[in-house]
Order: structure tokens, then sequence, then C-alpha cells
């Protein structure tokens, strides 16, 4: 190739080129020119989404399909309570959670056919099955890819750090991986990996640090021309930004918070890392993923959700409150997905194992309609009922409040358009 | 191409005086496209085309100004360049341009017959054609709004069952074809999502219809099966924008008959920039550059190769010296394209990416001291020479090695024991400089304890039949076959059957426990098959492309080990010889290098052969072919560019700037830096590039895109940069810590040395080059303004770790 581009070729420069174009621009404008279905990603009604991923699979009966007209062997142990929104149920673990039902909408008609969890946890990040032959991007990585940072903040950024590897960048350019904090804000000590200067440098020794690399890199920039160094030359001004711009490192520090509103998220894994991802979205983060426990419970599911459900109740619920309290909640998209919901009878060691056919998720503000129960499962909370929700409709709407048309192609490896996600439809039900 | 040429040469015959076309120049040779022509039946036609080649290498499309000559005219009926049979007989044709004449024979046979219309033969073409049965249409795993064609038309017999039979009545009428919902959705007469695919009354839309009118019938029994597929011209350099050539494709089919596919096949162009191909199978130049036009029918896929120059370019041959056969092969590609390439890079820059390729670290003061002073000219010869007996260029390809062969632990699979004996037996193997066909034999066929026998831990890293049977592929042929295993694959030859073929090789292999629990014996079973995903047949073992082995009373993974690593195989050394190169160059011939297929051809075909053959005749020793590769003049040209190569970047005209794989990198920042690593397993002071284990993991390596091994994915090293990289360069430990515990700057400025001297000093350990004047004043100038010269000299070298010219091989 001398002059023209091929569209393979943009694939492989991978790199921001050209001054004045951001790297998100620059993969923009090469694939406007190629044959292949383009949509322009515009702000939409939400503005950040924060994903909150229960690794292992949470019982949906557990949650928020509670079935307590069926027999023992399928309602379980636990019982259920009156949300704020007549005539909705919940598992009696989720106190706090019940008094926000009015801002909430239940889909308790997820659906998907894959019982293995990376399998599952694939379909969940990407919004596809896996594929042997493609690494499908994460929802954080494609919104990465559309849109630019704001505020110095990363676009895309994972709390502690990456969960699995289907968060990640799949066949887009790793430039697009998420951020990750590198520790638990719930930590001790928590700071985030290399944001703070090394001990002993203070601003104006930085400051002369970065006049002496400017002076070394001057014989190498002037003498070669290369997408990859103004690639290296992006992320350099990125983490200077993110260094030097005090709003950006303070968006990272939650004890800017007061001690009222840290304990009412409670001061725990749950409770940090919510008020952590609320601190992101502000600071500008477009797409914040957080985990929290571990919910694969095959034995005794009420020791299980008795455990690990009271933290999540009151951060979740706070985070929600917060976010209405700060007007943010209606350009904030909150989600909770599980890999898949688990299975209809209690098993014999009293816990539930895989079930992908029917499970809840749970999506809040951003668009999404408040007080809504989308969707139902039958009487025995194994099968859908009313409005199933396929992975692809469920992830296009979350893009929909994005502002991202998910039927847009982006360019794989091997001139592969690929859509963001395949045939999805958006469920305007779920939206105001 | 070239036979092409020299039988137009041989065929020559001057009956025809020169110019008699005026404004064109007399071409050098003429092309006649097709050879031969043969007619045989009624509805069979061959279309042929006419290229001259000019003596400066450009080629024009001459068929309408070419004249054609029947000598028997009673035979053929011609609308413009096609010819249509009228009786049988042979007979010649002579095609005369520019004062050349070439002669085609002509063979008319069956002229009167005319065959039925098959499902299969003409039917199925024409889905592909009109784009019905691709992925984003019907021939989605789902379907299309309630339709589904097999993609690409894998499953001929499921595809005529869900036309005729699937909803009766629905899709197609047999009492008025023409109003069948096919006819009417694909000619666009009612609503359809896809559009009008064909219009009325068409060659297309006939054939359908004339197989509706006769009841739409399955094949009798088995149809002839396409056996290649031609495509003319083969190439061509085209002059300037709005330049046209007709392309034309021919099947060849198994009961020896031909025919013309021009109207059947699917083409696409790699480059729709520099060339345009209309489905008519007419090819537009746009923009300069090259371009691949492929056309796809039934499963076979074929290429031709176009470059597009600027219309009246001035070109002059640099005549650029030569030291072996690779420059020669570039060369040759260069001035196709009128690309001129760079200069030598200089003897520092050449020190230091040398070094980085071929050890992995970066040359000691005493080492560019000593090559700076050397006036031999032999020198980078000598210099290439020495690095190979290092130690440390083991330690490198054991690296490569062990992505390949995704050398790592497995929880409750791979345990730390048996990973280590596999990494040990790779490293022994590649310190012996064992060839590479027998290291590769020894792997495939491994049987045995993972402790006694380590290569078997290649089975154990990988127990899925399917999945070892695509590894297997990928690694060594460099092709990734995952498509075809749900349907035949779309950008390649590949098949379902090639697939389920060659994955039965890998059918028959047991697993067992050894005594230790972390031991894995493999053995061979001597039974179990693999099964076609369409219609549940055993499948026999054949290679890739090749026969069908007699494996009596033999284990199916010998037999397929003997044939992959052999010359028999023709992928597997020209693989290795694009892995090989790619490590110096950044990228292959073939790019990605695992990432064979039709549709994505080598730049440089005639250099990717003549590397393979190299190896081959080597006896496959590959630091054999390092050295050809690193003394050759085009690994040694310079990153600065001219006018003619600036924006290419994939013909090896230029150096191209590559950033520094993650292991190396933080190797040479201790080096640079005199510290010493501590990774788990390994005593302290060894490199990060030693490490046995994909998954042993620290935050700088993961960050910088160490491979973890998950995959044999040339794909995981990953070379992209991030935030979280340049944050861990400015703050994190492995700049600042390192450059305090190596303690270098107090050592010097103990010693006395000035900060000039220093600096100095930093540049050469990290640069291989002294500052220049300027950036000597610039940072002497930086450290004078501080009170604390050790601190005002650790920022200098922290500069230094974090520039561009440090993180980059140049």
């Amino acid at each position: 190739m001398i002059s023209g581009q091929s569209r393979r070729s943009f694939l492989h420069v991978g790199f921001c080129g050209g001054v004045g174009l951001s790297l998100a621009q620059y993969f923009q404008l090469k694939s406007a020119q190629a044959d292949i279905k383009q949509y322009e990603s515009k702000e939409g009604s939400a503005k950040s989404v924060i994903f909150i991923f229960l690794p292992g699979g949470m019982a949906h009966q557990e949650s928020f399909d509670p079935k307590p007209y069926a027999p023992i062997e399928y309602r379980g142990p636990m019982s259920s309570i009156q949300t704020n929104v007549p005539g909705v149920f919940i598992n009696e673990r989720w106190v706090q959670t019940a008094q926000v039902m009015d801002k909430l909408a239940l889909c308790r008609s997820m659906t998907h056919g894959e019982a293995a969890h990376e399998r599952g946890t694939h379909n969940m990040f990407t919004g596809y099955r896996p594929s042997p032959a493609l690494q499908y991007p994460s929802m954080g990585s494609v919104v990465s890819h559309e849109f630019g940072p704001k505020n110095n903040i990363p676009q895309y950024i994972c709390i502690p750090s990456q969960p699995n590897e289907f968060a990640g960048t799949g066949y887009l350019s790793s430039s697009f991986a998420p951020f990750s904090l590198g520790s638990d804000p719930a930590a001790g000590g928590f700071s985030v990996q290399d944001l703070q200067l090394p001990g002993g440098v203070t601003d104006e020794r930085f400051t002369r640090r970065r006049r002496a690399l400017d002076a070394v890199n001057d014989y190498f920039v002037t003498k070669e021309k290369a997408d990859s160094l103004d690639a290296v030359d992006t992320f350099y001004q990125r983490a200077y930004g993110l260094i030097s711009s005090q709003q950006a490192r303070e968006a990272f520090d939650l004890s800017k918070e007061t001690d009222a509103l840290r304990d009412a998220y409670g001061r725990n894994t749950a409770g940090a890392r919510m008020l952590m991802a609320r601190r992101l979205i502000e600071a500008g983060a477009r797409f914040v993923t957080l985990t929290y426990g571990g919910w694969d419970m095959h034995d005794n599911i009420a020791a299980g959700m008795n455990g690990q459900v009271p933290p999540l109740d009151q951060a979740f619920a706070q985070l929600i409150r917060d976010l209405e309290a700060r007007g943010r909640l209606k350009d904030t998209l909150v989600c909770i997905a599980s890999e898949f919901g688990r299975t209809p009878k209690i098993n014999g060691t009293s816990g539930r194992d895989h079930w992908p056919k029917v499970f809840s998720v749970v999506m809040a503000g951003g668009g999404v309609k408040g007080g809504l129960v989308y969707g139902t499962s039958n009487s025995t909370a194994s099968e859908p009922e009313d409005n199933p929700l396929n992975v692809e409709d469920w992830a296009t709407t979350i893009y929909h409040c994005l502002g991202i048309v998910a039927d847009k192609e982006l360019m794989a490896p091997g001139d592969r358009p690929i859509e963001i996600v395949d045939g999805g439809k958006v469920r305007s039900e779920l939206l105001v | 191409m070239k036979t092409m040429i020299r039988f137009a040469l041989l065929a020559v015959l001057s009956v025809l005086p020169a110019g008699v076309n005026g404004d064109e120049p007399a071409p050098a040779s003429l092309n006649v496209f097709p050879a031969d022509i043969h007619l045989s039946a009624v509805r069979d036609r061959q279309l042929l085309l006419v290229q001259a080649v000019l003596a400066n290498g450009l080629t024009v499309d001459v068929t309408e100004k070419a004249e054609l000559k029947v000598e028997n005219e009673g035979l053929l009926r011609r609308e413009g360049t096609t010819f249509y049979p009228v009786a049988d007989g042979t007979t010649k044709l002579t095609v005369s341009y520019g004062g050349q004449a070439v002669e085609v024979p002509v063979v008319v046979q069956n002229c009167q017959v005319d065959p039925p219309v098959s499902f299969r033969l003409d039917v199925m073409p024409v889905f592909m054609k009109t784009s019905c049965n691709n992925g984003s249409c019907h021939g989605a795993a789902r379907g299309k709004d309630g339709f589904r064609l097999s993609l690409f038309g894998f499953d001929p017999e499921g595809d005529h069952y869900r036309l005729t039979r699937e909803i009766p009545g629905r899709r197609i009428n047999l009492a008025l074809p023409a109003e069948s919902l096919l006819m009417e959705k694909g000619a666009g007469q009612v609503p359809h999502t896809g559009g009008k695919r064909f219009e009325v009354g068409s060659e297309h839309y006939n054939t359908v219809l004339r197989w509706l009118e006769a009841g739409a019938p399955n094949d009798p029994g088995p149809t002839p099966a396409v056996v290649s597929v031609e495509i003319y011209p083969k190439e061509a350099v085209l002059d300037g924008e709005g330049a046209t050539q007709k392309l034309m494709v021919r099947a060849k089919y198994a009961d020896g008959t031909d025919r013309d596919v021009t109207s059947l096949a699917y083409f696409s162009s790699n480059n729709e920039n520099s060339a345009e191909i209309a489905q008519a199978g007419l090819v537009t130049a746009h923009a300069r550059g090259e371009a691949f036009i492929m056309a796809r029918f039934e499963t076979h896929t074929v290429g031709s190769h176009f470059i597009v120059l600027p219309k009246g370019l001035q070109y002059e041959d640099p005549k650029t010296p030569e030291n072996n056969y690779v420059d020669t092969l570039v060369n040759a590609k260069l001035r196709k394209l009128r690309i001129v390439p760079s200069e030598l890079c200089t003897d520092e820059e050449f020190l230091r990416r040398v070094s980085l390729d071929i050890t992995g670290t970066m040359p000691t003061m005493s080492e560019y001291d000593s090559f700076m002073a050397d006036t031999d000219p032999q020198k980078r010869d000598k210099l290439v020479d020495s690095l190979l007996q290092r130690k440390e260029f083991v330690d490198m390809w054991v690296m490569k090695w062990a992505e390949l062969l995704q050398v790592r632990t497995i929880a409750n699979r791979v345990e730390k024991k048996p990973m280590l004996a596999y990494y040990n037996w790779l490293k022994d193997r590649i310190a012996s400089n064992t060839p590479t066909d027998k290291m590769v034999q020894e792997l495939l066929s491994a049987r045995g304890g993972s402790f006694s026998s380590p290569a078997t831990n290649y089975y154990q890293t990988e127990t899925e039949t399917l999945k070892v049977s695509e590894n297997v592929a990928q690694v060594f042929m460099g092709m990734r076959m995952q498509c075809a295993q749900c349907h035949n694959h779309p950008f390649d030859r590949w098949t379902m059957d090639d697939y389920y073929g060659f994955a039965a090789f890998f059918s028959q292999i047991g697993r067992k426990q050894g005594e230790d629990p972390r031991e894995t014996i493999i053995f061979n079973s001597g039974g179990g098959e693999v099964r076609h995903l369409v219609g549940g047949r055993v499948m026999a073992p054949k290679f890739l492309g090749g026969a069908t082995p007699d494996l009596a009373g033999r284990d199916r993974r010998q037999v397929m080990a003997e044939w992959l690593a052999s010359p028999e195989n023709p992928y597997f050394a020209k693989n290795l010889a694009n892995i090989v190169w790619a490590h110096f160059f950044g990228r292959g011939i073939i790019h990605e290098v695992d990432d064979v297929r039709v549709s994505n051809p080598p730049v440089n075909a005639e250099l990717l052969d003549e590397l393979g053959r190299k190896f081959t005749e080597y006896n496959y020793d590959f630091r054999k072919l390092v050295r050809d590769i690193c003394t050759s003049r085009t690994y040694q040209l310079s990153t600065k560019t001219n006018e003619t190569n600036a924006s290419d970047h994939k013909n090896f005209a230029h150096s191209e700037l590559r950033r520094i794989r993650a292991e190396v990198l933080l190797d040479c920042i201790s080096i640079v830096t005199t510290t010493q690593d501590k990774f788990p397993g390994l005593p302290v002071g060894a490199r990060a590039v030693q490490i046995a284990d994909g998954n042993t993991a620290t935050y700088f390596l993961t960050t910088f895109g160490r491979a973890k091994r998950e995959s044999v994915c040339s794909c995981e090293v990953k070379m992209e940069p991030n935030l979280s990289q340049a944050l861990h360069l400015i703050n994190g430990d492995t700049s600042n810590a390192k450059i305090r515990q190596g303690g270098l700057i107090p050592t010097r400025l103990k010693e006395g040395k000035s900060v000039g001297d220093i600096v100095s000093e930093l540049y050469l350990r990290c640069f291989s080059r002294r500052p220049t004047e300027k950036e000597l004043a610039s940072l002497t100038a930086l450290v004078a303004e501080q009170q604390n010269t050790a601190e005002a000299l650790e920022d200098v070298f922290w500069s230094l770790l974090n520039s561009r010219e440090f993180l980059f091989n140049h």
C-alpha cells in the first residue's frame, strides 16, 4: 500500500494520528471511511453507567424474583418483603433496596443459554455469545472507543481491577482497555496504582522532570514520525492531566466525602466501591464496572445471602438515593447483573445450581423508568413468561441510553465489520 | 503470472506492423486469457481478455482494441469479446495487438446439448453472487427475517430443503414460478429487507426461474466438484486514476469441463481506495496503492494482485545495493511500486536495534566502544554472528516458542513440575539448535509421562480435540481454522470437511494419571473418531490441503507430525520463516503471522517463498535464517523515510519504530539502571525473558502486555500503549525505585565524574548514542539550576527512561 489506506490497515494503525485528534476520533474518522454501518455516537440520556457485577451467579429467587406462593422446594428457605411500589415484592434481605424500588426497573425475564460461569460472564459483559473465532470487546471498552475522556478521567474504569478477561478490549485496540484502580478502595491506605507522585518528588520537581523529558524527547520526535509515537504521547498527556489535575486526583479520594455519607454507604467493600463509582462518574468517567462478593451458592443459600446481601443492599440503595439527591440519577444508568440465575429447585445441599434460562437484572436512572417490573418468569422461576429479555436487547438498550447505536459496525481483524451488538432491539418499554 | 508471461512471449507471432493503435506505446508482451477455449454446452460461453504489458511494467487492458480473428468462423458466435458455441469442432483464435499476436486454441463440443438447470451448479452460485447467503443476510446462523440459507452455501441439501419444503407453499410457487416469494423478494417486487438482488429478466433471475419452472428439483446425484478456480489477469499495474481492467474467472470441474463463471463469482477488493471492483468484474483504479482483488466461487477464493501508480509517474531505478537474496526480492517488489528504499541506518542505530532484536538486551558501554572503533567493513556481519552465539539469543526464542506452545501452569491440569519440565525440554531443544522440523515432530508425536517425556505437556495444556487441532493449524501453519468448525471458511479455501478431517488426527489421544498425581501419561488410545457437524459422518484423517494418508497400524499423530513438519507441507517452512521475519520487522510478510489465508496474501510472495525454501535447505536451522535477515540491507535500513516510501508501511522500504515488548523492556530498564529483579522460581538477577510460566505476572509485565499464553494467538503480546503504562513509568517503582536502587548516579559522582560525563553515560546506556551538543547543553543547564546535583541527575535518568527513544526499537 502506498498512499491509500485499506480497511485492514486502519485497524493495524492502531494508534492516534495527527495533531488535535483524540484516539477515539482517530478511529472514528478512519472507520468512517470504510464501507460499514456507521452511526455517530452522541451522548444520550445516560452520560455514564455504573455496572455492578455480582460474580458467581446470584439467585434471582433470593433477590429480585421471589416466588412466595411456589412449593417450598422452589420457594426456598427465605421470605419476601413488600417494596415501596405496591404489589412488588423482593427478598427479605433487601430492606433498603425495597425502599428505592420506585427508582428501579426490575427485569425478571433475563434469559440466555449459557450455564458455565465464563460463558455467562462473557454474555453479560459483551452482549454476545462466546465465539471460537473472535474476542468481543466489553461494553466499557466499546464506550471508551466511542467517546473520548472528560476532565482527564479515563472513560472506562474498573473497581478494583478488571474482573475477568471479557471486561477487556476484545478485538479492539488495547488502548481502550479499562483503567484499573489496582487496589480495593475499602482497604486501609488505599491509593490508585501510580497516581501519586513518588516519594521525594514534589510538584515542582515533577515540573522539572517534565522539562527534562521534553528536552530528551525533542531530538527523537523531530526525527521520527509514527502513529505509534503519537499514541504514546496521547497517553502521556492523559497521565499528566490525571496527575496534575487536583480535581481528577481527588475523584479517587474517598476521604473527600463526609463521614456521615461514607457511613451511609457502609465502610466496607460494597460501600467503598459504590461511593468510588459515584465519585468517578461525577468526575467524568463514562463506564465504571465494579464487582462485589461471590454468589456461586451451591450450598446453603440462605446463609450465603444473609452474609452477602446486607452490605450490598445498603450500599446500592444509598447509591440510588445519593445520585437522586445530587440530581445525577437522571443521567446515570446503574445496572446490577450477574452471569446467570440459579436453579428453580433447592438442591441436596440447600443451595441452588447454575440456571441461565431465566434470571433478574436491575436497571435504574439514565433514562430508565422507575418502579417498573419488566418481564416475568413463570410460577417456579424456571422459564421466562412475559417479555423474555435476551442479552442482545438488554445490551442494545444500555447502549441506546448512552447514545450509541448498537447496530454500528466496528472493524475486527481480517476486515470483518462486526456490529457492536448483533441484532439487538431497544426495549423502549423500559425507557422514560 | 510468470508462466503466463512466458507463455505469451512464446506464443508471439509477428504478423502485424507495430503501432496499429497509434497513441498507445507498443507492448513488450501480450497476455491473452484464457490460454485455451473449451465450449461444451449450448449455454456455455467464454470471455476473452487481452492485456498489454508495457516495457516500463505498466499494464493496459486492450481487450476492446485487439483484433480477434477466428480461423473457422462457423464454430463461434461473438458478442463483444465473449464467444458462444455454434457448431462442434476445433479451430484457433488469433489475437493481435500492437505488432504482437497470440494464438488461442478453441474446442467446441456438445454444442447442441442443453443440460437441465442444476441446483448445486447453477442455482447455489446465484445465492452467493447476489449475497443472499452471506453472514449479514440469510447466511446468518439464525437466518434473517425467518429464512435461513447456509453461510456461503456450505449445506446445499439443507438449503434445498428450506427453499422447497420448510414452509410448504411459502417460498416457491411451482404453479406460477415467477410469483414465488423467492423471485419477488429477490427482484425487489415486494418489500425485502435486503432490497433488490437481481433484475427481472437478468441472467441470475432467469437461472432461478428456469429451475423453478423445471419443478425446483434437487440434483439427482453428486454433481462434479469444482477442482480449481482461476482468475485473470493474475496481476496488473494500472497507470493512474480511472484506468480500468476487466477480470475473467474460470472454474474447472472434476469431469474435465470448464466454465466461465465471471458472472457468478463474488468479487471483493481488500483496498477499495486503490482498486475498486464492480460485481460485473471491472476493476477501476483510484489512489496510488496496492490491492488484492478476490473472486469467490463455490468454496474457492482466488486473488489477483493490483498496483495503482500515479499517472505518468517519473521513476528511476535507484540501483540499491543488495547484501543477499532478501534485498534482491524486497527491492524487486519496491521497483514495481516505484518506491526507493531508505538509506542504511547508522552504526549506533544498528548496534542498538540488532542487540535488542537478537538478544533482548541493550549493548553495554564496552560493546558500544569496540563496535564503534572497529573499522572492518564487515563489522555488522561480525556483530550479528557474535550475538547469535549469545545465550540471550536462546532465551529470546525459548520465550517466543513458549508462547506458541503455551507453556504455563493450569489449575488442576498442568502443575508446576511438568510445566518446568516442558520449559526445560524446549530450552534444551533451542539451545542445542535442534532442527525445527525434528523438534516439532517430537512435540506433536510425543507419548509418555509429562515428567519423563515433557513434550507430552503439549497435549495436556489443551485437551479438547478440536481445539488441539485448531492450535496445531494456527501455530505451525499460521491458519485460523475456527470458522470452518461451523461453516465453510468465509475468507479461505477451507471447508468443514477439511476442518474435521484434520481434527481426526487428534481424536485418539489417550490421557491417564501417572503414579505422581501431578503427572499425566499421554498415549495412543487407538480408538475414537471425529464426526462432521452436518450429518455426523465419521471423518478420515486428512492433511490440510493434502492427502488422506494410510494409517494402518500407526499412531495418527505420528503420521500427521511427519507430514506437518516436512517439505511436503507447503505451509510449515514458510510459516515459521514468517514468524522469524516478523520478530525482526514488527510485521510479517503475511500479517498477522497466524492469519494465513487466501484473502490475506503475502505482501511479497517471492520473498516468503524464498525464505521458506532457504529454511528447508538449511535443514530447519533458524539461526541461519536470522543471520540472513539481520545481515540484509533491508533490516539495516534507517527509519528516516524519503518522499516515495514515507507512507508505505508494508513493504519493508524503511525501518519502522517498534515498541519494545514487555519482558525486554523490563530487562532493559534493569540493565541500564544496574539493578536486578527477582521473579518467582528464578534466582535473583534472572531476566524477565527467562520466566518459564505464562501465569507468572508482575504489574509491569501485565501492564506492558506480556502474553499470558492462554491462547496461541499472536495477538496475546500487546504492543499498544495505554494510560497505566504511562502512569507506571512516570510514578511507578520500575523507573523511580530502580534508579535509586542501582545507585549509578551517586557512584559516578563519588568517582568525580562531571555532570556532562554522567549525562553522556546515561545516553549511551539508554540510547546507544551520545547526546547532541544541544541536548548536553540543555540538560547540564537544567541540572545546574538545582542545588542537589544527584537529585537533578536522577531526574535526567528518569526522563531518559520515560522517553520515546527508550521505549522504541528504531
